[in-house]
């Protein structure tokens, strides 16, 4: 997982077009020469080690300088991603200001330095410089070059670790304008089909919180929001949705609409979804959990005897906990059963995954345990299958047919 | 079980179902957050809905916000208050430690705040507009207080009972900081009410509450809030007040200067393009603004150069040459009085360095050199420093006798506050701020509106020289 590149917000660039926010993005259809472009930008760092920032971002404005469409920000997002792939010398052991605050004692006693000396100051600039220069064994230009190197803007690039091609910076690009957008946003709100664990999981490294709304089978709308905006208006939160957003860029079945506040203080909505092909750089989230549920869910199929198969399909929540079980099996009839499989564990795993199981109780849940996790040979209670090295269908099935029909 | 807790600035009443006030009566100011389920409202009102909170669930009602921890100091060395301190801080104490303290700047708002939080003997967090006056503070508690405050800001995150940050640390930490501390300084109030920063004193528990400004009024109106975000004016001294009795009197004398030939061309023709475009455009749109132009940048590379044009003109302004020449004057003039000269950008104070070698206080330099140079200025090993923004407010410089303005913005604030730095009293010495501006550009102007700022209408007692017959 790479480092995620991010710009400010004063690179940002967001149209508002009647009641829509629209962040910038560069597109194949209309910005294929930006590939090119983007070449050279990276050609610019690539080539760029002992140079400083300031020269760097002065050449990358040439890059642009015949380009008709380009605003200001949209190259300063570009230098601000393209910094951030390099290690710039940033002189940590405060070489510099040992050396400037030397500088500065040696020539307190002439101050001020004249331009032409007189009876008063015989020594000028320039010769005052050329002592110092000598009490120090360097030459002039070095000292005057090494004062301030560590000066943002003139600090040097060590090493750039770059971009995967030209297309990579595009991509990284249009998702930082994206997050920038967001940056904005009050509120958001995600409709989704699937990947719910991921999301959720994600929310909640992000620290935000949640309400959920099932729409459907294996449909829910999730709104998302920090702990004061119940209180006020607050744009606090939009760095904790910028944080969120790549991984909901890596999974299927989305839709996400955001309330973002325009510079006029009026509310703009931010749509996307999964069709709008943004590329995260995180890895979409992995079909099964273990090879277990791989092997299970290939050999039930969709559907077999009146009981269709999904996998992660319904959320259960209780305040801010959620319990996402690994199928949900849906009958005919209406009946509907949830299963979670506890391969590998750990006392403390099994321990919470009782505590879930306790809290959802009032749900229909089959725990599916692998023999080998199983310490008694007791009888197991009622709702509890175990398997050996892979679990059979009939056997569930079985269980699933004890449930049906009961209230 | 009724429980009260701290959840990220805001508190949280659990265990009370959203009828649980009763049906029809007003919560205010709680709110029903059906995401937990529960009562959320933010941390500010700690104080204020606690006692009701404890008559109406008396045992049943579990107070989990914690409590701040007391702070004893390791050795208290402030000096003796003057009249008008102890009378700030007894106005402050009377309202029940929660308000504001108007001084002008160099009467010793600090001291004040010392003096506060030595006799409250509380975790305190003090909010500070600039890193420079962060650090200031925390030398300002060490010295007075013996405490070694933890430092929120700055690259640095060392939370301890007595911390010292900036407003925008404080924001961004507010949820982190909020539970934490018994008394919020804010020195330099007027940051706080803007929408975000606000959140540093709307997200706290912290029951007393000390607010010090020279100028807390604020063109957008916001600092009404501060009455409620801080607490109401507890004392206010006005700066005509103050001058003649704690500060120095002050000459300012205005130095034009001219561009020289190659810079007037290149300001002319920047300006002719800036012009020329406009022009155009508005013959060919009517209305057209620097907003339009700005607009328009992004999709055309000549409104992209004639925005260039107008980012050289103020460039070649603010780093005209003739400036550095001025100021060897200057110098030369006060060889052996303790200068300091305010710069427009980093660029001008970095070229006021290198040619003069002289030490930089700016944006990114670090506490240690910060220090260094602020205590080679204060002994005399640096005759002069020169200062970017950064240093506009109340930073503790030593008492400078000799100010030189040669660049920046001039609104109110930092006019007052500039003037302030250099104003401190030192025995009977007069300061002088000189202005060294552009002639026939903006520069000109803006140091019109710095005049017409109240700061400079003392009563009779400024004396004004023109510059040119210096220097002649």
């Amino acid at each position: 997982m790479g480092r995620v590149a991010v710009i400010a917000s004063d690179q940002a660039i967001v149209v508002f077009d009647r009641g829509r926010a629209i962040p910038d993005r560069l597109t194949r259809g209309r910005h294929g020469h930006y590939l090119e472009l983007a070449e050279r930008m990276l050609a610019v760092y690539r080539t760029g080690p002992g140079r400083t920032r300031r020269e760097l971002h002065r050449s990358v404005g040439g890059v642009f300088a015949d380009e008709p469409d380009c605003p200001s920000r949209r190259i300063a997002a570009f230098c601000k991603l393209l910094d951030d792939a390099g290690e710039f010398d940033a002189d940590p052991d405060g070489y510099a200001a040992r050396l400037r605050l030397e500088v500065f004692a040696l020539a307190a006693r002439y101050h001020p330095l004249v331009r032409s000396g007189d009876r008063l100051y015989e020594k000028d600039e320039a010769a005052v410089k050329a002592d110092i220069a000598e009490r120090l064994g360097r030459s002039w230009e070095e000292i005057d070059a090494a004062l301030y190197a560590d000066v943002i803007d003139l600090q040097r690039l060590g090493s750039f670790r770059g971009f995967d091609g030209p297309d990579a910076l595009l991509s990284a690009y249009n998702v930082a304008q994206l997050q920038a957008c967001l940056y904005r946003a009050e509120r958001m709100a995600v409709v989704a089909s699937g990947d719910f664990r991921t999301i959720l999981r994600h929310a909640k490294f992000a620290r935000l919180l949640f309400t959920l709304e099932r729409l459907g089978p294996s449909l829910y709308r999730f709104g998302f929001s920090g702990p004061a905006s119940v209180l006020a208006e607050t744009r606090r939160y939009g760095v904790n949705f910028a944080r969120f957003l790549p991984a909901l860029l890596a999974c299927r079945g989305w839709e996400l609409r955001a309330e973002v506040r325009t510079p006029w203080k009026r509310t703009a909505v931010l749509e996307l979804s999964d069709r709008d092909g943004y590329r995260s750089h995180l890895a979409p989230p992995p079909e099964f959990d273990s090879s277990v549920e791989a092997r299970f869910a290939e050999k039930f199929g969709a559907e077999r005897d009146g009981w269709r198969l999904s996998r992660e399909g319904e959320v259960l929540h209780e305040g801010q906990s959620t319990f996402v079980p690994d199928f949900v099996f849906r009958h005919a009839d209406g009946t509907e059963a949830l299963m979670e499989i506890v391969g590998f564990w750990t006392p403390e795993y099994l321990g919470k995954k009782r505590e879930t199981l306790r809290r959802f109780g009032r749900h229909r849940v089959l725990l599916a345990v692998a023999e080998s996790a199983l310490r008694s040979k007791k009888p197991l209670p009622e709702g509890v299958l175990s398997y050996k090295t892979a679990l059979k269908p009939e056997v569930v099935l079985a269980a699933l047919e004890k449930l049906r029909g009961r209230p | 079980m009724i429980d009260l807790r701290f959840d990220r600035g805001t508190l949280v009443l659990g265990g009370l179902g959203p009828d649980g006030f009763g049906v029809g009566i007003p919560a205010e100011p709680w709110t029903w957050d059906p995401r937990l389920p529960a009562w959320r409202c933010e941390a500010i009102h700690y104080s204020r809905v606690l006692p009701g909170l404890s008559r109406r669930f008396g045992d049943r009602l579990v107070d989990e916000v914690p409590a701040p921890l007391r702070v004893r100091w390791p050795s208290v060395g402030l000096p003796e208050l003057r009249p008008e301190q102890r009378e700030a801080l007894s106005a402050w104490t009377a309202r029940g430690r929660r308000g504001q303290v108007i001084m002008p700047t160099g009467t010793g708002k600090t001291e004040v705040a010392l003096a506060a939080m030595a006799a409250t003997g509380v975790a305190t967090l003090v909010v500070a507009p600039v890193r420079d006056l962060m650090y200031q503070w925390h030398r300002r508690i060490l010295r007075g207080l013996g405490f070694d405050a933890g430092i929120v800001g700055d690259g640095l995150h060392n939370l301890k009972p007595v911390t010292v940050t900036t407003y925008d640390s404080a924001c961004i930490h507010a949820a982190e900081l909020g539970s934490r501390f018994g008394l919020l300084v804010f020195d330099e109030e007027h940051h706080l009410p803007g929408e975000f920063r606000r959140e540093a004193a709307l997200f706290s528990t912290a029951p007393m509450r000390l607010g010090l400004s020279a100028t807390p009024e604020r063109s957008d109106g916001l600092h009404r809030d501060l009455d409620w975000l801080v607490g109401p004016v507890a004392y206010r001294q006005e700066i005509g007040q103050a001058a003649g009795r704690t500060l120095a009197d002050y000459h300012v004398v205005r130095v034009p200067v001219a561009l020289t030939t190659a810079e007037q061309v290149r300001y002319d023709d920047a300006s002719r393009e800036v012009r020329s475009f406009i022009a155009e455009r508005r013959e060919e749109y009517g209305k057209y603004s620097w907003q339009d132009l700005c607009a328009e940048s992004g999709k055309d590379p000549e409104a992209r150069r004639a925005q260039r044009a107008y980012y050289a003109k103020k460039s070649i302004e603010d780093r005209a040459e003739e400036k550095l020449r001025i100021l060897e004057d200057l110098f030369r003039l006060h060889a052996g009085e303790r200068t300091i000269v305010f710069a427009g950008s980093n660029a001008m104070a970095l070229d006021v360095s290198r040619r003069f070698l002289v030490p930089t206080l700016l944006a990114h330099s670090r506490k240690r050199e910060r220090l260094e140079v602020l205590e080679g200025f204060a002994s005399g090993r640096f005759p002069a420093i020169v200062a970017n923004q950064v240093l506009d407010e109340g930073v503790d410089v030593p008492a400078a006798k000799v100010g030189v303005v040669i660049g920046g913005q001039g609104s109110t604030r930092q006019a007052k506050q500039r003037l302030g730095r250099i104003l401190r009293r030192s025995g009977e010495a007069r300061a002088i701020l000189y202005e060294v501006v552009c002639e026939d550009t903006k520069d000109v102007e803006r140091s019109r509106q710095r005049r017409r700022s109240d700061a400079y209408k003392g009563p009779g007692r400024m004396k004004r020289k023109m510059g040119r017959g210096l220097f002649g």
